[in-house]
């Protein structure tokens, strides 16, 4: 588990590297418009299973602050 | 230079008009230029326990039909509204409490022979302004069940830096939830209760090349009041509560594939004692100029509350934490899916199935007491947007 | 903070460019600029005719076709411009008119048939396109050509791209086309001079520009007399035939794209039309008729 995350953070560590070594050019983000790049190409979708998981487990929050609450019994 | 008369020929301005639309002129922060109309609809449905695992009661759980309506409308030439609302009904047991059964393993009892029916609706309003360098929204709203009320606001920006390759944002929320359990002189539940929530986060997202892009938040949240399960016979929880969750997404289209991966990895951590990770991924392959077909999975896993045991102990002092309730034990979850997505420009539309499993097996994290009650479920949803 | 003016010039979209920016250090402009030449190359590569792998390349062969092809966005807006400007002038400047090109032999002076005229004429005519709805559907036959529009909106999108990288003094020229980043230091105006069409080593005109941007659209080549009438170059989508206009326009307007849209409608329209709407707009501008005759307003001539 603990080697787990230590992988992820290198990951993101790295990322953050790469960023330093290639600088993105403005007219190379076609890709980036993609529907499928989108961070939320389906916010019904997304809504809808961060309210499942809300309902379903321990767990919330992370990717934006937190929005209407529900009795979720 | 000052122009020998103002700008009044009509012709100037239906060109101008479009020409500000084009994207090198308007830039990357520019509110959507049409209106776009979503609805979903979706069923959600439990698997049924065995006999084995239910001592007396209703073995169905619930069964839930979703509604969700989004409208998003370009106001102006910097704004932005957006209308949510939705509607559940959703009808099942719910495990009331758990006893020792006959073979001396904990059962659970489902609620109630005819069990619950309950509907919920909810309706959110968000507005956006769009400056040159960012945007900053709010959003406010409410939403009601026959034993529960929530209002809600917020606030959020964004900012560009760097040429539009980093974007930081911030957000800040607060809900005030009010519960009256149904049947609570019946059960000697608590009448009616208060809960309040503040939440603010903070994410950063980069664009790593001309194919990949990342994304950090984190979020702390804080929640006080009446906190406890009504329903459960005996649930005992603190009047407060701090969760903070750091996740982080990853997106990389493969030129060659004509897909995109997604892959992302959350840690929650709060003060009754629960953490977690959560991993999920989607490939998002391209088919042709239309469709595109969507595998997903996912894996969770969290340890139990300080609190947790699953064997309600009703000899224990009032004033002692405790609660049976299945989503505070330690377990893992796997889930799969499949969308479909057909997107024809003006409309698009999306067909997704997914099937969820709990298990004290599947966890990470050590698991002392198992939970009888976890959930396995079905999800369908079928969802159209139209843009106009 | 010690500004001076640097620049630097390349070819692009046929023609000579030229990107002028007061930067404090040459390593810094350079990077700019080369930025700044690149997204102009994007759109070259993107939309030129020319290319076989260009996006045009790909929507002039998707023309038939019964389910079209996905635009993006960036496309989707330029035809909604090139509609724009369709409408704006009564159907004269129609991007799908480049069919008419081919029937049409300028060097031999030879003037092709009616029936040919009206053949070509057939696949002629923006109306025909759909697109509202993200896919372009295009009947058979017929063609587009970005080439009216593309070049003033790589100046446009150029300049912009230079005030976000933090240029706050500078020019940007893409063969005649101007868009201005920012004035020069005061703020004092940008001097652009335009060319005399009839003696190509004199001006015919200068125009200040602290803000906008500037376009010409000219008949520099030598003119076609066909039974004593002289015809520009140019073709007019509804007869088929060269236009009878004016011999050149510049305009200067708050963007390069408006400008170039506004001169190729004067260019395309009789002359006292043409003389009219550049009036009308109200923004500076110098024309030159058939007869040579020098015309404008807010300028110096």
């Amino acid at each position: 588990m603990l080697a787990r995350m230590r992988c992820l953070l290198l990951l993101v560590v790295c990322a953050l590297a790469v960023n330093a070594c290639t600088p993105v050019r403005a007219w190379e983000r076609g890709q980036l418009a993609r529907t499928e790049m989108a961070w939320d190409a389906d916010g019904l979708e997304s809504a809808l299973n961060d309210h499942i998981f809300f309902s379903k487990e321990a767990s919330s929050g992370g990717n934006s602050a937190a929005g209407g609450g529900c009795g979720c019994n | 230079m000052r122009p020998v008369q103002p700008m009044r020929s009509r012709s100037l301005l239906a060109l101008s008009t479009t020409a500000l639309a084009l994207p090198g002129i308007a830039g990357a922060d520019a509110p959507p230029l049409q209106n776009t109309l979503s609805y979903k609809i979706s069923n959600y449905k439990e698997d049924d326990l065995s006999r084995s695992e239910v001592l007396f009661g209703d073995l169905d759980r619930y069964d839930i039909d979703v509604h969700q309506f989004k409208l998003i409308t370009p106001v102006g030439r910097n704004y932005a509204l957006q209308v949510d609302a939705n509607y559940e009904s959703l009808s099942g047991a719910s495990p009331w409490f758990t006893t020792q059964g006959f073979d001396g393993k904990p059962v659970v009892n489902l609620s109630g022979a005819s069990g619950i029916r309950d509907r919920r609706s909810e309706i959110s309003v968000g507005g956006s302004y769009y400056l040159e360098n960012g945007r900053i929204g709010g959003n406010i709203g409410y939403s009601e069940e026959d034993d529960y009320r929530a209002s809600y606001v917020g606030i959020n920006g964004e900012r560009h830096f760097n040429n539009d390759l980093t974007t930081l944002a911030i957000g800040l929320s607060y809900s005030d939830d009010a519960i009256f359990p149904t049947d609570a002189p019946l059960f000697n539940r608590v009448v009616s209760a208060d809960k309040s929530s503040s939440s603010v986060f903070v994410s950063v997202s980069q664009i790593i090349d001309s194919v990949s892009t990342m994304q950090s938040a984190l979020s702390i949240t804080e929640q006080s009041g009446f906190l406890n399960d009504p329903y459960k016979l005996r649930d005992i929880r603190p009047g407060d509560k701090t969760q903070i969750a750091w996740s982080n997404s990853y997106r990389h289209f493969f030129l060659n594939a004509d897909a995109a991966l997604h892959l992302n990895y959350r840690y929650y951590h709060d003060d009754f004692g629960v953490s977690s990770h959560t991993f999920d991924m989607a490939w998002h392959q391209n088919l042709g100029d239309i469709f595109r077909l969507v595998p997903t999975l996912r894996y969770y896993s969290q340890s139990a509350a300080d609190f947790f045991t699953n064997q309600d102990n009703f000899l224990a002092p009032l004033t002692s934490f405790q609660s049976s309730d299945y989503r505070l034990s330690a377990f893992g979850a796997v889930s799969g899916g499949l969308g479909l997505i057909a997107d024809r420009g003006d409309w698009t539309a999306t067909l997704t199935a997914e099937r969820y499993l709990a298990n004290e097996q599947y966890s990470a994290y050590e698991v002392k007491q198992p939970s009888t009650a976890l959930v396995q479920y079905n999800r369908v949803s079928l969802g159209i947007e139209y843009s106009f | 903070m010690n500004l001076s003016l640097k620049r630097f010039a390349f070819t692009a979209m046929g023609s000579t460019c030229e990107m002028q920016i007061y930067a404090e250090s040459r390593i810094h402009a350079k990077t700019v600029i080369r930025d700044m030449a690149s997204e102009v190359h994007r759109l070259e590569k993107k939309y030129s005719r020319f290319r076989h792998d260009s996006f045009v390349t790909d929507i002039n062969l998707a023309a038939g076709k019964p389910m079209g092809i996905r635009l993006d966005s960036e496309t989707k807006s330029l035809f909604d411009h090139a509609l724009s400007c369709y409408e704006q002038s009564a159907g004269l400047f129609d991007i799908t008119a480049g069919v008419l090109n081919r029937i049409w032999d300028f060097r031999q002076a030879r003037v092709p048939s009616q029936e040919l005229i009206d053949q070509a004429r057939s696949h002629v005519g923006l109306h025909k396109l759909k697109w509202r709805q993200g896919r372009l559907l295009m009947p058979a036959g017929m063609e587009i050509d970005f080439g009216g529009i593309v070049k003033e909106y790589a100046a446009d999108t150029a300049a912009r791209l230079g005030r976000k990288l933090g240029v706050r003094h500078g020019l940007v020229n893409l063969g005649g086309d101007f868009a201005v980043i920012g004035p020069q230091p005061g703020p004092a105006p940008w001097t652009v001079g335009i060319i005399n069409p009839q003696a190509p080593d004199s001006l015919m005109a200068t125009i200040e520009l602290l803000d906008g941007g500037l376009a010409s659209s000219g008949d520099y080549e030598r003119c076609f007399i066909h039974e004593g009438k002289r015809y520009s170059h140019i073709l007019n989508p509804k007869t088929g035939w060269p236009c009878a206009g004016l011999r050149a326009v510049s305009i200067a307007a708050n963007l390069c794209t408006v400008a170039g849209s506004m001169a190729t409608i004067a260019m395309l329209q009789d002359e006292a039309a043409g003389i009219e709407g550049l009036r009308e707009s109200g923004l500076p501008h110098v024309y030159m008729t058939n007869a040579e005759l020098i015309g404008g307003a807010g300028i110096q001539v």
